[in-house]
């Protein structure tokens, strides 16, 4: 968003407290949603529920286009529509919730870092795994995101959102790339998050932030999806403090929920 | 029995004097004919040969149903009246330029003493014609490039493409139609095509990505047409202040359906009619063959009209349409139906009546609409007999009511639900007569009856199309 257009959005968004029917969209939960979508759909999950605002989920199989900006997921509070974490922390700052607050300046610097790797690296993964590995894309990727929909719409749609993905991936550079690559990758990712949690309860201490929220939203969906092989999932359960710190926000803030 | 004879681009070797019979002069009572000539005026006659000159690539069997009449014919006036008819019907099958009758007497050793030549000489269509246009509206600019194949394998078949380049959207369509040999109305047609539109009353973008097959043939009176239909529809917001009903629509969705029509037309004109009546019923299911829509739409157009004393027509017509979702999947915006604006109720803004959402017109399940028109010339009729023939005044009422219906609730109920609340307007206007295929119409509309949430044009509003309530 220009600047213009998000002082905008903040002034209006400021003018309103937190509603109770905020609802948040994202595909259908059984069937449709992949990994990198729900990991996404998590970790903003999480981070209203550190805030303490209540959300309500909701899915339908037209989500991604109902969205925006095309991505997933995306809230509706009051008449507003936002979409992806860092509009949604933007938004909900504007409102005057913010978990960031405590922090300075190079503590924040750090943080939007450690935002930017996850989102570099391990959501880069998470999208390479499922469309450019092909028994990957056949098996689980193409059949779910085309579950909704009728022949011949399944397959226009399943192989446009392919080489849509495949054709990013080319672009930054990871075309190139084979699949033990990206799992040294995700595990280089896990090391320098395991080594800046350390013993800590969250990234900043005592307090959670988006940033727990961005990392809790990923590894805990990688560790609790079924892909074509555990090796995912096994390179990030070498680091058991990030284990603890995934079991840790659940056990807080999920614990009432029902998946 | 005569014998029909397609000849390339040779004249008859034996050309007796030029009787030379213009399709306009058929009717004209007197002939010229040379001293040596018999008076063949109602007299019995015997047609021996017809021959077609000029065919290049069109095949002869199909031209041999449409000339067959003029073998028939008994007397002179006879022959010139077949021959018209068998030059309008050669005329209609689209696929030659200019047709030209020359009625002679037979020559040659079988010539019977009463016996006549009919020749028909046509200039067949080019095989291939082109247009290129840039057109400019809406905010868009774009480029329309069209490719006629008239008459492409011999049997008046018709290939048609046109593609659309714009700054904002691409479409483009491709057309396939043949008609049955000897019997024109009986025609098979199928379509490819792209199509964007952009609906600014509900905020919405929509792109049809299709093909069709349709089947026309006429029973009785009627003309019935079959046709199936695929469409892939892809729904967007046209901006992002567009209402949430409108933004949870967006997505693709696939149609199969099938749908059939009955048309019944007696009226002389379709713009303007001065007489007769048209009556139209359309349905359409879906979701049987394919596809995730799944509904039946049914919608109805009846039009009435009678002439006055003094050069008035008064018209009267009525409009209505349901739509039945099938299974428990809500209709989609894409299928339901819309009312208000200057081609059907006058007064209200485009399609701005009956369900809406902050601002966003949604449309409605169940409608329909009314109109009784007064149709006179200009008041002191200006420019009679030439250009101010085009124009008529007109005095108008319409009625007409559009929205959702939840069908649990049974027939009484839908009429109870469809009567309260009208919308009406009346006023008085000029309209246009545009050729043969649309009108100009610039109204002065007092609207009634407006429900909270629709939008209302009162005063002066203009409306140009095709299909007027």
């Amino acid at each position: 968003m220009s600047l213009a257009a998000e002082a905008f959005v903040s002034q209006m968004a400021a003018a309103e407290p937190w509603p109770e029917s905020a609802t948040l969209y994202q595909p259908l939960k059984e069937d449709q949603i992949l990994l990198s979508d729900c990991a996404s759909s998590l970790a903003v999950q999480a981070y209203l529920r550190m805030c303490g605002l209540p959300v309500q989920v909701v899915c339908r199989a037209n989500a991604e286009y109902m969205s925006p900006s095309g991505k997933i997921p995306f809230i509706h509070v009051g008449n507003q529509v936002v979409s992806e974490l860092g509009p949604i922390v933007q938004f909900t700052k504007a409102k005057g919730h913010s978990l960031s607050e405590g922090l300075d300046d190079v503590q924040r610097a750090e943080m939007k870092a450690y935002m930017e790797l996850v989102n570099n690296m391990l959501l880069t993964a998470e999208l390479y795994i499922q469309w450019c590995d092909d028994p990957t894309a056949a098996e689980i990727s193409r059949p779910r995101y085309s579950s909704p929909y009728s022949w011949p719409l399944s397959n226009i749609l399943a192989y446009q959102k392919q080489w849509e993905v495949r054709r990013k991936m080319n672009a930054i550079g990871w075309g190139g790339k084979t699949l033990e690559q990206v799992y040294e990758d995700v595990s280089q990712c896990c090391q320098a998050l395991s080594q800046r949690l350390g013993t800590q309860p969250y990234f900043f201490n005592k307090q959670p932030t988006e940033l727990d929220a961005l990392v809790f939203g990923h590894l805990f969906t990688i560790l609790t999806t079924r892909l074509t092989s555990t090796e995912l999932a096994e390179r990030i359960k070498s680091y058991s403090n990030l284990l603890s710190f995934c079991r840790r926000i659940e056990q807080t803030y999920f614990e009432n929920k029902s998946s | 029995m005569g014998t029909v004879h397609a000849r390339s681009l040779d004249p008859l070797p034996m050309r007796g004097p030029e009787l030379g019979v213009q399709p306009d002069d058929i009717e004209a009572p007197g002939i010229e004919h040379e001293p040596k000539q018999e008076v063949l005026e109602n007299k019995d006659v015997v047609v021996q040969r017809v021959h077609i000159d000029g065919l290049g690539r069109t095949k002869e069997d199909l031209l041999t149903y449409e000339i067959a009449e003029v073998f028939r014919a008994k007397n002179l006036i006879d022959v010139m009246r077949k021959s018209h008819e068998a030059r309008r019907k050669l005329l209609r099958l689209g696929i030659f330029r200019k047709v030209e009758v020359v009625i002679d007497t037979s020559r040659g050793e079988d010539a019977l003493p009463n016996g006549l030549d009919v020749t028909f000489e046509v200039t067949e269509l080019r095989r291939m014609t082109g247009s290129y246009n840039t057109m400019v509206g809406n905010n868009e600019g774009s480029m329309v490039l069209g490719l006629k194949l008239p008459n492409a394998l011999g049997r008046a078949e018709k290939m048609t493409f046109q593609f659309s380049y714009g700054t904002k959207e691409t479409s483009y369509g491709l057309s396939f139609f043949k008609p049955q040999p000897g019997n024109f109305e009986r025609n098979i047609s199928l379509n490819v095509y792209k199509v964007t539109g952009q609906f600014p009353w509900s905020s919405l973008r929509e792109t049809d990505r299709g093909i069709s097959g349709e089947l026309s043939f006429p029973v009785w009176k009627t003309n019935q047409t079959l046709k199936w239909e695929g469409v892939w529809r892809e729904l967007g917001c046209l901006a992002r202040t567009a209402s949430f009903a409108v933004r949870e629509e967006s997505g693709h969705s696939l149609k199969s359906s099938l749908s059939h029509s009955m048309v019944i037309d007696t009226r002389n004109s379709s713009i303007l009619p001065r007489k007769g009546g048209l009556l139209k019923i359309h349905q359409e299911l879906a979701g049987y063959t394919g596809g995730d829509a799944s509904f039946l739409k049914e919608d109805f157009e009846i039009q009435l009209n009678k002439t006055l004393f003094w050069d008035s027509v008064l018209s009267a017509s009525l409009w209505g349409g349901l739509l039945l979702p099938i299974g428990d999947k809500p209709t989609s915006i894409a299928d339901r139906f819309y009312l208000g604006g200057p081609t059907s109720i006058r007064g209200f803004s485009m399609y701005s009546l009956g369900p809406q959402s902050e601002g966003d017109y949604l449309g409605g399940e169940g409608y329909w609409a009314g109109g009784l028109h007064l149709y006179t010339p200009l008041p002191f009729r200006p420019g009679k007999g030439g250009f101010g023939d085009l124009f008529r005044t007109h005095f108008f009422l319409n009625a007409g009511n559009l929205c959702n219906l939840n069908y649990g609730e049974g027939p009484k109920a839908h009429l109870k639900k469809l009567a309260e609340s009208i919308r009406w307007s009346y006023g008085l206007g000029i309209v246009l007569r545009l050729g043969n295929i649309a009108r100009l119409e610039l109204n002065y509309c007092i609207p009634m009856g407006v429900q909270s949430g629709d939008r209302i044009c009162d005063g002066v509003q203009f409306g140009a199309g095709i299909r007027f309530l």
